[in-house]
């Protein structure tokens, strides 16, 4: 498994959870999958170029979405992911991706990313642009975030 | 650099006066000037200048708190720091409330110039890129249908697209990456994707996976062409496409309303392919 392509989206996720305002972020699994990959609830997707090449994918599910907005929302109930909830996952995505690159770019490795595409749905079957997926799974205070990434 | 309405703020009617001539000869239009904070934040609410260039030491306040006061309310002004004061600190400050540049007086010509420049030139590009980024994916896709598929071909502009559309079966996302970033989405129903792959290749054994390669090969051509297309017109938008991610299931909504974006309506005779694509304005960095 090649970790020079995950670890910078691992550091992201360990340094800009806490500043939103999440506590206990827990990686729980490292695994590497195949091109398909099945999502259901919210699917994020950006594209990198540079001196990578590829996308990243973010999927949460739909009851995890509402709580991450509303943490980030300063605490605002949040009962229905409407446009105010998703713009604020939607960020989160971008926000994420942002920070990756500049860890990326502190091993030397220059990318830029697209602005963020967002799904939702029961069993999307994603098919990513490269063979190997390298996927991590985060438990961030009882939320499930897990991050896709296929970069060449 | 015409048609840019500039504002200056600063506690010397000198230094207005000098400015204003190198600002006029520039062909620039000075709505306002103002000799102190209070003066300032009023005029700029009034006239909603593009661009301010600031001093900073004011009589009532300084630089930094005027243009934070400013920028609460209008968010496309653009200020530009010009004070004799230039040191470390104060320029990250200045970055700090969301000012453009810092420049030392005294201020020669050639300086001024390239500063505002390099300020609109990202706003004049977004401009050109508004204008021509539909025909040149309308274009796109036109022709590659056209090519591969024959036959009656229609794209349509779909006039007012909702914040989400419901995905008629396999979606294909393309990031866009650039001075100004954009995204591209093309959907089908599956059996228009099978339809399409078994016309170009000739062969009615294709499967869905295969219906999900070409897919994402006909969009990365798309946004390939298109962008090569935008390029031409200007090779500061250094457009570059992202490999695709596609999505396939049942009950699948796209989020379109995010960024600025059109939507088309392509009528083959194999079905029907909607396509969105967008661009968001790239922020202007510190110069």
């Amino acid at each position: 498994m090649d970790v020079t392509i995950i670890n910078p989206f691992i550091a992201s996720v360990t340094d800009v959870m806490p500043q939103l305002g999440f506590g206990n972020i827990v990686l729980k699994e490292q695994i590497e999958k195949s091109k398909k990959i099945t999502a259901s609830g919210i699917v994020l997707t950006l594209g990198i170029v540079g001196d990578k090449k590829g996308n990243v994918a973010y999927s949460i599910d739909t009851e995890g979405a509402k709580q991450i907005a509303s943490t980030m929302m300063m605490g605002m109930p949040v009962d229905e992911l409407d446009d105010m909830a998703k713009s604020a996952i939607s960020e989160l995505s971008n926000m994420l991706t942002a920070n990756a690159t500049i860890n990326f770019s502190n091993d030397g490795i220059n990318v830029d990313i697209s602005p963020p595409t967002m799904l939702t749905g029961e069993d999307i079957e994603l098919s990513m642009s490269k063979d190997q997926v390298m996927c991590v799974q985060f438990d961030i205070d009882g939320i499930k975030l897990e991050i896709n990434v296929a970069l060449d | 650099m015409e048609n840019i309405r500039v504002m200056i703020v600063d506690d010397s009617s000198f230094s207005i006066a000098v400015l204003k001539r190198m600002l006029e000869k520039d062909g620039m239009e000075i709505v306002a000037t103002a000799l102190n904070m209070s003066e300032a934040i009023k005029k700029a609410q009034e006239m909603k200048p593009d661009l301010i260039t600031m001093d900073m030491t004011l009589p009532d306040g300084d630089g930094i708190e005027c243009s934070k006061e400013i920028l609460k309310h209008l968010n496309d002004t653009k200020i530009i720091a010009i004070s004799a004061m230039m040191d470390e600190e104060i320029i990250n400050r200045a970055k700090k409330v969301g000012i453009k540049g810092y420049l030392q007086k005294p201020v020669d010509q050639s300086d001024l110039d390239s500063a505002i420049e390099r300020l609109f030139e990202g706003e004049e590009l977004y401009k050109v890129l508004k204008s021509n980024f539909e025909e040149a994916f309308k274009e796109s896709i036109f022709s590659f249908l056209k090519r591969e598929i024959g036959g009656e071909i229609t794209v349509e502009k779909v006039l007012t697209h909702p914040m989400t559309t419901n995905s008629s079966g396999i979606s294909v996302a393309i990031g866009i990456i650039g001075r100004h970033d954009g995204r591209l989405i093309m959907d089908m129903s599956e059996d228009t994707a099978l339809g399409m792959t078994k016309k170009i290749l000739q062969d009615d054994s294709q499967k869905i996976d295969d219906a999900i390669n070409f897919l994402s090969e006909f969009t990365n051509v798309i946004a390939g062409n298109a962008c090569s297309l935008l390029n031409g017109l200007n090779r500061s938008f250094g457009l570059r496409v992202s490999p695709p991610t596609v999505f396939r299931g049942k009950d699948i909504t796209i989020s379109i309303g995010d960024i600025m974006s059109e939507s088309f309506l392509i009528k083959t005779d194999l079905g029907d392919v909607f396509m969105n694509v967008g661009f968001q304005k790239g922020a202007v960095e510190w110069m």
